[in-house]
């Protein structure tokens, strides 16, 4: 890994970082995560301390913004599930109400591993025109067995293509963010004086759908849109 | 505005007064001795020779001891008057005149100081000698007890107080001075007077006020009273009485009565010359009805504050001057894990003590360490404020194993000294063990010790709360989804690209094959294989000539392309010639003509057999077979 600090370093700082939250010194402990991420040299790792120093001081919006990035980037794991699932127990916000249907492609996108299913379509992808090229190479009598693997791998490779496809999508259209501000209020119109229609609280969920000057179109999990004030939302 | 005398408990105080009269006027019982402080002391030492008389009357006359043996350096004289009611009889009234003098030896020897006399009514009455060991030079060290007793078996009303003073010069040597106060004009019966211990402290160190009423008249009660403005310093309520109590003092040669009003410590934040405004009281004189009330203002005052002096550690506040004592006690240093531990960190000595801050507890990370709570106990003595600050903190073990708390410091500035001090605990190790439920101590446990264990309070453990942070990293850049990395289009798309080349460079090859001559009789000896394939379909139908005459047209397009000329309507002498030219060895003009003439045959109703068809396709494959 080339970086700004070298891996000693950084793990220096990631320790003494450590420490910092042991004794309960969250500002020193998110200043040492925060400059590995700010050089470049974070990770799920680092994503998912920043968040539990955050969740320790009280910084929910912040909290579950760093542990949303960690499973991004890293995927599940149990000690994120945990550290999440306290973050919505203390939620001020409760979403209710009949959940609104995604649409098909980030269901899917969702159920799967963008990365796994990059991976699978890349490798059957290519070994399956390699195959191909043999096909061709070899005589008559010994291309039936090359021809049926080559069928197999294009029959993995076309839908985890799609599945790629999807993720490619979906990562260009949906973004998600987490409400940071202790309140915000969401309004009918993009402009400062509209009617307000509710309020959300810091560590919230939301779904960005369009943006305007300094407003922002949010949506909640169940369907509840509004306009609302950029700075208040950090994208995942 | 708070009342400090009331009238009721004047009235009381004179009916008892008047009540007791007679026994006071009859009473002869006259207490008057007089003792030294020591029983050895050298010729450049001095000693205090005190005389009591107790219930003397008013026209009594004291004559001190005169002697060449002795210098008398100075004297001094005070009174104090007791009322005691007890048992329901008449009110005792008693009082004490002391007078100390100051002397000392003016030669070694056994010198005895000659009994002082006192004339009540004509009569006159003497104490005994005290007698004194002297001795050359310097004899020091403190009075070892009450030498020389006049009378041994009357117990000294001041030997509680003398020895308090002891203590208190021994503690605070530079701290007594004298007030002198000066009679103000016009208010000479009556005036109010605050005046401070010492005027030149260091900083943080403790100054007392005092605020008297000297008067010279009744007074009924003291109705407000108005403290200075004390900016600059930090004040802690010393000594502030209920009721009016008077003391006698001479001003000047006028006896006065001085009642303290308020005292109070006070300790300055700041160098420099600080000022300290006058105090007011508003004072009710006389008697019942017959009282009037006044006004006092009292003198100002100044303190000269000098900072502290260099040397000591930079941040180090104010408030750490004085005497300090630090320690620390472990509840135990023993203890299960999951278990808390109890730590006081302690201050305690002479200061502001609610304004000392006590070194902070630290531990290492296996100990978890409670903010603690604190508490102050000041209990001021001799007017200085002293007491302990407690830090209470509640530690809790980690993990098993043993811990060391790292020993505390506390540096401060000791204005007696005039040089910073540090006062330090020792480092305390704590053994942290396996929580209880081992086989040998549920083993050796009673019956009953089980049941108290069974009632025990439980460390419970719940489920929920923050997981913990983790402890190693895998450092990365931000992460970008693998289609959006560099490599990905590139690698989906060269499978595709080098399957087009390939197939685009065989198409190409093809294209400048039928160029060349060879190339096309290559194109047409491959043709005519491809006609023999077909011709192999034909060979089990019905139609033989249809066969024949497919393997005839195969083996002269093979021929052609290998002649490089057309073979059709050639004798078979000529053919032979064309074969033997092009290099076709004997055998393979043999298998040629013979398929010639078997497809002739095979045409004109012949070659059904289909043995016999088989050897023909069998001759023609042979024939095409290995002629590049």
């Amino acid at each position: 890994m080339s970086g700004y600090y070298t891996p000693e370093e950084a793990q220096d700082i990631f320790l003494k970082a450590n420490e910092a939250y042991a004794r309960e010194d969250y500002a020193a402990a998110k200043e040492g995560y925060e400059k590995l991420l700010a050089n470049g040299q974070g990770g799920p790792d680092v994503l998912y301390n920043l968040g539990t120093t955050h969740l320790a001081q009280g910084d929910l919006g912040r909290a579950v913004l760093a542990l949303e990035q960690a499973r991004r980037e890293g995927g599940q794991a149990p000690d994120l599930t945990a550290n999440l699932a306290v973050a919505r127990a203390r939620q001020v916000d409760k979403v209710v109400g009949a959940t609104a249907e995604d649409a098909f492609l980030p269901r899917v996108a969702a159920a799967t591993d963008g990365p796994v299913v990059a991976w699978t379509f890349l490798g059957t992808w290519v070994a399956a025109f390699v195959l191909v090229l043999l096909w061709r190479l070899l005589g008559r009598g010994r291309r039936t067995a090359v021809g049926v693997l080559a069928v197999l791998l294009f029959a993995v490779a076309v839908p985890s293509g799609l599945l790629v496809a999807t993720h490619a999508y979906v990562g260009a259209t949906v973004h998600e963010a987490v409400v940071l501000a202790p309140t915000l209020v969401a309004r009918e119109l993009p402009q400062p004086g509209a009617r307000s229609i509710f309020e959300v609280h810091a560590g919230l969920k939301v779904r960005l759908l369009e943006e305007t000057g300094r407003f922002v179109r949010i949506r909640l999990p169940n369907g509840l849109e509004g306009w609302t004030e950029r700075e208040g939302v950090a994208e995942i | 505005m708070r009342r400090t005398g009331s009238a009721l408990g004047v009235v009381f105080a004179v009916f008892a007064l008047l009540a007791t009269a007679p026994a006071w006027a009859a009473s002869d019982d006259l207490d008057f001795y007089q003792t030294a402080d020591r029983t050895e002391v050298g010729t450049e030492d001095t000693f205090r020779l005190t005389v009591v008389v107790v219930d003397a009357p008013a026209n009594a006359q004291v004559k001190l001891p005169e002697s060449e043996d002795f210098s008398i350096l100075s004297s001094s004289r005070s009174s104090q008057r007791s009322i005691s009611l007890s048992g329901g009889g008449p009110a005792v009234i008693q009082d004490v005149t002391r007078h100390v003098l100051v002397m000392r030896a003016n030669r070694a020897g056994r010198l005895k100081v000659p009994p002082s006399q006192i004339t009540v009514r004509g009569k006159t009455y003497r104490t005994q000698p005290v007698e004194l060991t002297v001795k050359a030079g310097r004899v020091g060290g403190a009075p070892p007890g009450q030498a020389g007793r006049g009378r041994d078996r009357q117990p000294d009303p001041f030997s509680s107080i003398q020895s308090q003073m002891q203590q208190m010069e021994e503690a605070f040597g530079d701290m007594a001075e004298v007030d002198r106060p000066t009679i103000p004009r016009g208010d000479s019966d009556l005036f109010l007077r605050a005046s401070l211990d010492r005027d030149t402290v260091y900083v943080g160190e403790q100054v007392t006020l005092s605020l008297y009423i000297y008067s010279r008249v009744d007074l009924s009660s003291v109705d407000a009273v108005t403290m200075p403005k004390l900016e600059g310093f930090w004040t802690e309520e010393v000594e502030s009485p209920t009721q009016l109590s008077g003391e006698q003092r001479v001003v000047d040669g006028i006896p006065y009565r001085a009642y303290l009003l308020r005292r109070r410590a006070i300790f300055p934040v700041k160098s420099g010359t600080l000022p300290i405004t006058a105090a007011e009281a508003d004072i009710t004189t006389g008697f019942l009805f017959a009282g009037h009330r006044v006004h006092r203002v009292s003198n100002a005052l100044k303190v000269k504050v000098k900072p502290l002096p260099p040397g000591g550690p930079q941040d180090m506040p104010n408030a750490h001057v004085g005497n300090w004592r630090l320690s620390m006690d472990v509840s135990q240093t023993r203890v299960e894990l999951g278990q808390p531990v109890t730590v006081k960190v302690s201050l305690e000595g002479v200061g502001n003590v609610k304004n000392v801050t006590p070194p902070a507890l630290k531990g290492p990370a296996a100990l978890k360490i409670y903010d603690p709570t604190t508490t102050d106990k000041v209990s001021p003595q001799r007017h200085r404020v002293q007491g302990r600050r407690v830090m209470e903190y509640l530690v809790m073990p980690q993990r098993t194993g043993s811990f060391t708390l790292p020993a505390l410091e506390f540096t401060y500035f000791d204005p007696r000294a005039r040089k910073y001090e540090v006062a330090r605990t020792d480092p305390v190790t704590i053994t942290v063990e396996a929580g209880a439920g081992g086989a040998s101590s549920i083993a050796s446990a009673s019956p009953q010790a089980s049941s108290d264990q069974a009632n025990e309070q439980k460390n419970v453990l719940t489920a929920g709360g923050l997981r913990p942070v983790r402890y190693q990293a895998r450092f990365e850049s931000p992460g970008v989804p693998v289609w959006k990395r560099g490599f990905f289009v590139p690698a989906v798309l060269a499978p595709l690209g080098l399957l087009l080349g390939v197939a685009l460079i065989g198409g190409v090859r093809g294209r400048l094959a039928l160029r060349t001559e060879a190339g096309r009789g290559r194109q047409q000896a491959k043709a005519a294989r491809k006609r023999l394939a077909d011709a192999e379909k034909l060979q089990s139908s019905a139609d033989v000539g249809a066969f024949y005459g497919e393997v005839e047209k195969a083996l002269h397009g093979f021929l052609e392309a290998r002649l490089g000329m057309p073979v059709v309507g050639l004798t078979r002498e000529v053919l032979a010639e064309k074969l033997t030219a092009a290099g076709a060895d004997t055998e393979r003009r043999a298998k040629v003509l013979f398929v010639l003439e078997a497809c002739d045959f095979g045409r004109y109703g012949g070659g059904g057999n289909p043995a016999e068809r088989q050897k023909v396709m069998d001759a023609a494959a042979a024939a095409m077979e290995g002629w590049a």
